[in-house]
């Protein structure tokens, strides 16, 4: 590490880097990151299966962010249902095993699934007690492209609905600019109910239709700082934090070019934009020599 | 249940399973011998063995307890090791397969089922870290236990409660800001209740008290001491707590069958309640006030 900068507020994600699970933790701890966000496929491919997974994490002496993703859960019936409550029950043992205490849900984008808010609510409400005995928190992320929750506006209504203690909502910035939502809505939020905060930039202007945010959002997302919305990404981050958000950032960004570069070369770009949020956007103080980390209030 | 009055079974909002209490408490641990003498000093007696596994039942008065000591190969269970653990609680429902439909319709998980030739299917469901719940049915006209164990030749099956002792409660330890997640657990699957702060029931008053939507007994949740180091959270049930009509006369009795109590400055036998030293590593009794 070269000089003491604070960047303990910023995450890396796995699925901005190509190879191992093992080389992986390496680059993002070697960047100076404290913590990381893992993915099912991170865990699910990992030679000598979830356990010894679960041992590289812990040995890496990472802090795990959370852990990524149950898709297109809420809102079906019947043999549907049960088969997803199948999926997010490997979900959370996984989550458990790696010792990440958030499941990032996405919206559903099924068209099997109802429209009714109060039946998404009803199985995320499910979903919560579900995790309560391992000790999971679930956040809730509207995608720009989901059938009935595409903001996090609308994320946020449903997770009013569902009132479990540890079911809270998920911030995408990506999504977010995409469908162009209202930066104001935020105050609607109740910071302790914020469970995640991802961040990503990307390079065009706008992305008005369903096919292009997910072609953009599975291809050409960039470091927070390196596209056109920075202003917007300092703005998001500001917001969240007058509002009173002291949770983490992720970065969520996937790109194509950087899971075909070395790890390092990828890790010091996301170095890079952790020192701009957290020191030119954030001003972030550099804690003092051996400071102890108290228990993190949720 | 086939008596007339049951007929027409209108389901209880209040009590979603028709919850009757605590069937039995069971412990798993590598040396059922040395829990055995501890409940026996505290009055329980051996009644029953199992037919097929290293299991024991001890009773009195109302109150079951098992002694597991059987490995079991699946995930999530408790292992026996040496320090006794309590490994499962089985609640009285009204209908046991209905009270199962019930709680993995609102988030349970199910403890897959190993049963043998002749034996009860009990139907469980993981509870606080590798504990389980037990839902049993038959425990008015019919005793689970006639089924699956045999009596202890010439001892007393049904040995009387030594100074009416009766299950109270329950304390779990819970890991730091995860009050509100088992409060929500135990009400959205069973009907527990919070109840206010200022009630408080012993002598050890931590925490937050959920009652049974039956009114029958008491889960205590103790959160760990704030600004601790964080560490990982270690969630269990702790010690059962048991309800006596006078407590300093039960101290006396249990006293003179070789039970130690804490008498320190911040916990100390009252009228209220008592404290049991420890056992065998971790197995402490609570005696509350309560007259039933």
């Amino acid at each position: 590490m070269t000089a003491h900068v604070n960047i303990d507020d910023f995450g890396m994600d796995t699925i901005s880097l190509a190879g191992s699970l093992p080389a992986k933790l390496a680059a993002v701890r070697d960047a100076g990151f404290s913590q990381i966000m893992l993915s099912a496929r991170d865990v699910a491919g990992h030679e000598g299966g979830v356990e010894a997974a679960a041992r590289a994490v812990h040995d890496s002496g990472l802090r795990v962010t959370g852990f990524q993703v149950l898709r297109d859960f809420e809102g079906l019936s019947g043999h549907l249902h049960d088969y997803k409550v199948d999926i997010a029950k490997s979900m959370l043992e996984m989550c458990h095993a790696v010792g990440a205490s958030v499941l990032l849900v996405c919206s559903s984008t099924s068209s099997h699934a109802s429209t009714d808010r109060d039946a998404l609510a009803r199985d995320l409400r499910k979903l919560a007690m579900l995790a309560v005995p391992l000790g999971i928190r679930i956040a809730y992320e509207g995608l720009s492209w989901g059938r009935t929750i595409n903001e996090f506006a609308d994320a946020w209504d449903v997770v009013c609905r569902a009132d479990a203690p540890n079911l809270g909502i998920g911030i995408d910035s990506f999504h977010a600019f995409a469908t162009k939502s209202s930066l104001e809505d935020l105050e609607m939020l109740s910071p302790e109910k914020i469970f995640l905060v991802q961040l990503a930039d990307f390079m065009w202007q706008e992305v008005r239709t369903v096919e292009e945010r997910i072609t953009t959002a599975r291809h050409f997302r960039v470091f927070p700082g390196e596209g056109v919305h920075s202003e917007a990404l300092a703005e998001l981050v500001m917001r969240l934090d007058e509002l009173g958000y002291r949770g983490d950032y992720s970065f969520e960004v996937f790109n194509d070019d950087y899971s075909q570069m070395p790890l390092s070369t990828v890790a010091e770009r996301a170095r890079r934009c952790a020192i701009w949020l957290g020191e030119d956007v954030l001003r972030r103080s550099v804690p003092l020599p051996n400071q102890i980390r108290l228990r993190q209030g949720r | 249940m086939n008596e007339s009055s049951d007929r027409e079974l209108i389901a209880d909002a209040a009590n979603p399973l028709g919850l009757d209490g605590i069937e039995f408490i069971e412990y798993a641990t590598s040396k059922p011998q040395a829990l055995g003498q501890v409940l026996e000093m505290m009055g329980f007696r051996p009644v029953a063995r199992h037919r097929s596994r290293e299991v024991l039942l001890y009773r009195q008065g109302e109150m079951n307890v098992i002694v597991n000591a059987h490995v079991a190969k699946l995930p999530r269970t408790v292992q026996p090791v040496e320090r006794p653990v309590i490994a499962a609680v089985a609640l009285r429902v009204r209908d046991a397969a209905a009270a199962y439909r019930h709680v993995i319709a609102a988030g349970a998980w199910v403890v897959p089922a190993q049963v043998e030739v002749m034996e009860l299917n009990i139907p469980a469901i993981h509870g606080v870290g590798s504990s389980r719940i037990y839902f049993v049915d038959r425990y008015r006209e019919f005793s689970i236990y006639d089924v699956d164990f045999t009596l202890i030749p010439t001892v007393d099956p049904k040995p009387p409660a030594l100074c009416d002792l009766h299950w109270f409660g329950i304390v779990q330890y819970i890991g730091a800001d995860r009050m509100e997640d088992w409060t929500e657990f135990y009400s959205e699957l069973f009907g527990f209740k919070a109840l206010p702060d200022e009630q408080r029931y012993g002598i050890l008053p931590k925490g937050r008290i959920l009652k049974s939507p039956d009114g029958s007994f008491f889960l205590q949740l103790i959160e760990p001491k704030p600004g601790i180091l964080e560490v990982e959270p270690d969630e269990s049930l702790q010690r059962v707590g048991l309800g006596t009509s006078d407590v300093l006369a039960t101290v006396a009795a249990l006293r003179a069958r070789g039970v130690g109590f804490v008498e320190s400055e911040g916990v100390h036998s009252d009228p209220r309640g008592a404290l049991t030293q420890s056992y065998l590593g971790g197995v402490m009794f609570e005696l509350v006030h309560d007259q039933r």
